[in-house]
C-alpha cells in the first residue's frame, strides 16, 4: 500500500509518482504548499478512511512522515 | 457523483482557450480562508462554457475592498461578487459571551452589527452598478444555555436569527442584492460535515475541502441564471418515470401510483413537478406507448397529479426517443440546451445524450425514491428574477399548443394568422420592463439580429440615455396573452439612426409581429425627419431564422450594414393590430 502513498502525493501535486521519495516534502516540491499540503491530507484521509490529529497534520514535513502517522493510525503499509 | 477538489484544482489549471460569449467576471470576499471555490467555480464555469475570469480578496480584507472605491475588487469590476461572512469574525468575543451582558445590551450589539453591514452593502451599491451576493451567517449548533436558550428574553439563537432575518428584509427590494442562504447548505450536508474543527484551527477554513465543490455548485445557481443558462423544459418519460410499471403491460388498475411505497414515490415526484410548472417551467412528454393506453392514465387515473393541461407537447408513440425530443424542442420551439430530459431507462438517456449533448440528461436511477432529491438538487430552474412572463410561462405554452391545432384545421397561413387577432402593443422601456428587456436580450437565440447582451443596469443606462431608445412589445391573441416577447434598441442620430438590438422570442416567430414592430419604428423615424436606418446582422450559430428579416423588409446592403431610405413606403401587415403605448 506504501506505492498509493506516493501516488496520492503525486496526483496532489501533479508531478509524476516516480518521482516521489520518502524524502519529498514541502521543501522540494514546489506546489507543495500549506493549502494543497491540507488537500493531500483530506485525499489521504477519505482513501484510508482515517483521521489524522491536528498534531499530525501540523506536523508532516516529508512522505516518511506521512507513511508514519498512518502506520499510528493502524495502516498496514507494505 | 461530485468529484474531489483535487481535481478541480488540477483542472482548473488548465485554462482553455474560450471564444464564449458567455462571459463572467466573479469576485470571491470572505471573512474567511476559502482557498478552493476559485478553482472549482472556474472549472465548472469551463464545463458550461463560460469564459470565467475572478478576483479573490484577501483573508478577511472584505471590509477594505467594499469601502475604498479604488480598491483592486472595483478595478476588477466583476459582473457578480460573493461576500461570505462568518459570525465569529462579525461579532468578535461576544460570540461566546453574549449572556454576559443584558438582554437590552445584546440587542443593541446586534442593532449595531446589522447597520455596519447595511452600511458596507450600500457603499457597495454606491461604488458598483454589479450584482452583489451575500451569504447569511450561519446558525450556531451550541448554545452555552442549552435548552433555555429560547426561553431567555432575545437569546443567542433569537440575536443570529434577528441579523439574518434583517439582512433579508434590507434585499427584498434592492435589485443589486441577492441574499444566499447558507443555512439551506447546511441544512442538505450537515454541519458536522461542513465544518472541520482541524482545517478550522489550522487555517481558519470554515468550509471544510470535501464540501467546498458542493458549495461552488451552490454558487453557480447565481451564475448560470445571470448568463441565462438556464433550463426551461423538462421532458419526461412515462412508464418508471411518472408512474411505477408499464401501462401497455400492468393495464390501467395495475401501474403503480399512490398506495404502495413505490407508488407514493412517483406521486410526490409528480407534485414537485407540478411546483415547477407553477413556476413557469414548462412539461412535455416523450414516451414509447399505445398513445390511447398512456392518455388514458393522463386524464382519467384518479391519482395523476399531472394533467393533460399541464404538458405543452405530448409525444406518445412508438418513435425514437431523440427523434421525438427533436420534435417537442420544434413545437414549442425552444433550444435543445434549454431542456432537461428525465427517463428511468439507461439506454435512453444515453441515446438523448449521444445525440444532444446539449440536452441535460439526468442519470435516473431506477430507484423511484431518490426522484425528487435528484430533481431538487438540480440548480438549473434558477432565474435572478420571475418576471411575469416566467411565472405564466407553463400556461402560455398550452395555449401554445391549441394555436398549433388552430393552425393544422386552417389551411391557408394568412387565414389562420387573420383568426389569430393578434394586438401588438409596443412600450418603451421603464422600470417595470426593464428586467424583462435583459431577459430576453441575454436569451434569444434564433431571431435576434445581433445578439447583443444587456443586464439590467445596462438597458437601465441606455433608457435612461436620450440618444437610444429601448422598447419592446407586448404580443396578445385570442388565445392569450404571449406577455412582453420583443425588443428593439435604437441609436439616434440626427439623420440616421442605427438598430442596435432587434429580436423576437422564438414563440411568436412567424406571425408577423417583427414587421409590426419595425414598422413602427420606421415611421416614427420617418416622422422624426431621420433620413435613414441602418441595421446590422452578425450571424451567429443560432440566429438564421432573422437572416433574410432584412432583404425582406426591404433594406439593401452597403457594405457591414443594412439601409433603409425612408422616401421609400412603410408597410404594415394588415392581419393585426398595432398600439403604442
Amino acid at each position: 500500500m506504501g506505492t498509493n502513498v506516493n501516488s496520492i502525493v503525486g496526483k496532489v501535486f501533479s508531478i509524476p509518482e516516480s518521482s516521489v521519495t520518502d524524502q519529498s516534502g514541502p521543501e522540494n516540491i514546489e506546489s507543495w504548499d500549506s493549502f494543497r499540503g491540507l488537500v493531500l491530507v483530506d485525499e489521504l484521509e477519505n482513501y484510508f478512511k482515517i483521521k489524522f490529529t491536528i498534531s499530525e497534520i501540523t506536523d508532516i514535513k516529508t512522505v516518511a512522515d506521512i507513511k508514519q502517522y498512518l502506520r499510528n493510525h493502524n495502516v498496514t503499509l507494505d | 457523483m461530485e468529484k474531489k477538489i483535487s481535481e478541480y484544482i488540477l483542472d482548473s489549471k488548465n485554462t482553455r482557450i474560450s471564444n464564449s460569449e458567455k462571459k463572467l467576471k466573479i469576485g470571491i470576499l470572505s471573512s474567511f480562508t476559502i482557498n478552493g471555490l476559485d478553482e472549482c467555480l472556474k472549472s465548472k464555469s469551463q464545463e458550461l462554457d463560460i469564459d470565467y475570469q475572478s478576483f479573490v480578496s484577501g483573508y478577511n480584507q472584505y471590509n477594505q475592498e467594499i469601502l475604498n472605491k479604488n480598491s483592486k475588487l472595483y478595478k476588477f469590476n466583476p459582473d457578480i461578487t460573493f461576500l461570505i461572512i462568518d459570525i465569529k469574525k462579525i461579532l468578535g468575543d461576544f460570540f461566546y459571551f453574549s449572556y454576559s451582558v443584558t438582554f437590552e445590551k445584546r440587542k443593541k450589539i446586534i442593532e449595531e452589527k446589522i447597520s455596519e453591514i447595511k452600511n458596507l452593502l450600500l457603499n457597495f451599491q454606491k461604488n458598483s452598478n454589479k450584482k452583489l451576493i451575500i451569504s447569511i451567517v450561519s446558525m450556531p449548533m451550541y448554545s452555552s444555555n442549552g435548552i433555555l436558550d429560547n426561553k431567555s428574553e432575545f437569546g443567542f439563537y433569537e440575536m443570529i436569527n434577528k441579523l439574518n432575518s434583517d439582512l433579508i428584509t434590507f434585499a427584498k427590494n434592492k435589485q443589486f442584492l441577492f441574499v444566499y442562504d447558507f443555512n439551506q447548505f447546511i441544512r442538505k450536508y450537515g454541519e458536522k460535515n461542513i465544518f472541520d474543527y482541524r482545517q478550522f484551527f489550522i487555517g481558519d477554513i470554515q468550509i471544510s475541502f470535501k464540501y467546498i465543490p458542493y458549495f461552488a455548485n451552490e454558487l453557480l445557481s447565481y451564475i448560470k441564471p445571470s448568463l441565462g443558462i438556464n433550463r426551461k423544459c423538462i421532458v419526461l418519460d412515462l412508464d418508471n418515470t411518472l408512474w411505477g410499471g408499464i401501462v401497455g403491460e400492468d393495464g390501467f388498475d395495475g401501474i403503480e401510483l399512490g398506495q404502495t411505497p413505490n407508488g407514493k414515490a412517483f406521486v410526490e415526484f409528480q407534485k414537485q413537478l407540478l411546483a415547477l410548472w407553477e413556476q413557469g417551467i414548462i412539461l412535455a412528454v416523450n414516451s414509447k406507448n399505445n398513445f390511447e393506453d398512456a392518455i388514458k392514465i393522463i386524464n382519467e387515473h384518479p391519482n395523476m397529479i399531472l394533467r393533460k393541461k399541464n404538458f405543452a407537447c405530448i409525444q406518445i408513440n412508438w418513435n425514437d426517443k431523440a427523434e421525438n425530443l427533436k420534435q417537442i424542442a420544434n413545437e414549442i420551439n425552444i433550444g435543445l440546451n434549454s431542456i432537461v430530459f428525465l427517463d428511468d431507462d439507461k439506454i435512453n438517456q444515453e441515446r438523448i445524450m449521444q445525440e444532444f449533448p446539449e440536452v441535460l440528461t439526468i442519470n435516473l436511477p431506477n430507484d423511484p425514491s431518490q426522484y425528487v432529491s435528484i430533481l431538487n438538487d438540480l440548480n438549473d430552474f434558477n432565474v435572478l428574477h420571475r418576471t411575469n412572463e416566467d411565472v405564466k410561462r407553463g400556461e402560455m405554452y398550452t395555449q401554445q399548443r391549441e394555436r398549433n391545432e388552430l393552425q393544422k384545421s386552417v389551411t391557408n397561413l394568412d387565414e389562420f394568422l387573420k383568426q389569430l387577432d393578434i394586438v401588438v402593443k409596443i412600450k418603451k422601456s421603464n422600470e417595470f420592463l426593464i428586467p424583462r428587456i435583459s431577459q430576453l436580450t441575454l436569451k434569444t437565440n434564433q431571431f435576434n439580429l445581433t445578439t447583443r447582451r444587456y443586464q439590467e443596469n445596462e438597458i437601465k443606462d441606455l433608457s435612461n440615455n436620450s440618444k437610444f431608445e429601448v422598447g419592446c412589445a407586448q404580443v396578445l391573441d385570442k388565445f392569450g396573452d404571449n406577455g412582453i416577447t420583443g425588443v428593439y434598441i435604437i441609436n439616434k442620430n440626427e439623420k440616421s439612426w442605427i438598430i442596435d438590438t432587434f429580436l423576437l422570442s422564438c414563440r411568436i416567430m412567424g406571425r408577423g409581429v417583427e414587421d409590426a414592430i419595425l414598422s413602427k419604428i420606421l415611421t416614427n423615424a420617418k416622422q422624426n425627419g431621420v433620413e435613414e436606418i441602418r441595421a446590422e446582422f452578425i450571424p451567429t450559430a443560432k440566429n438564421e431564422p432573422a437572416e433574410n428579416f432584412l432583404e425582406n423588409s426591404g433594406f439593401k446592403k452597403e457594405n457591414k450594414f443594412w439601409i433603409y431610405k425612408l422616401n421609400n413606403d412603410i408597410k404594415l401587415p394588415n392581419h393585426l393590430k398595432v398600439e403604442i403605448e
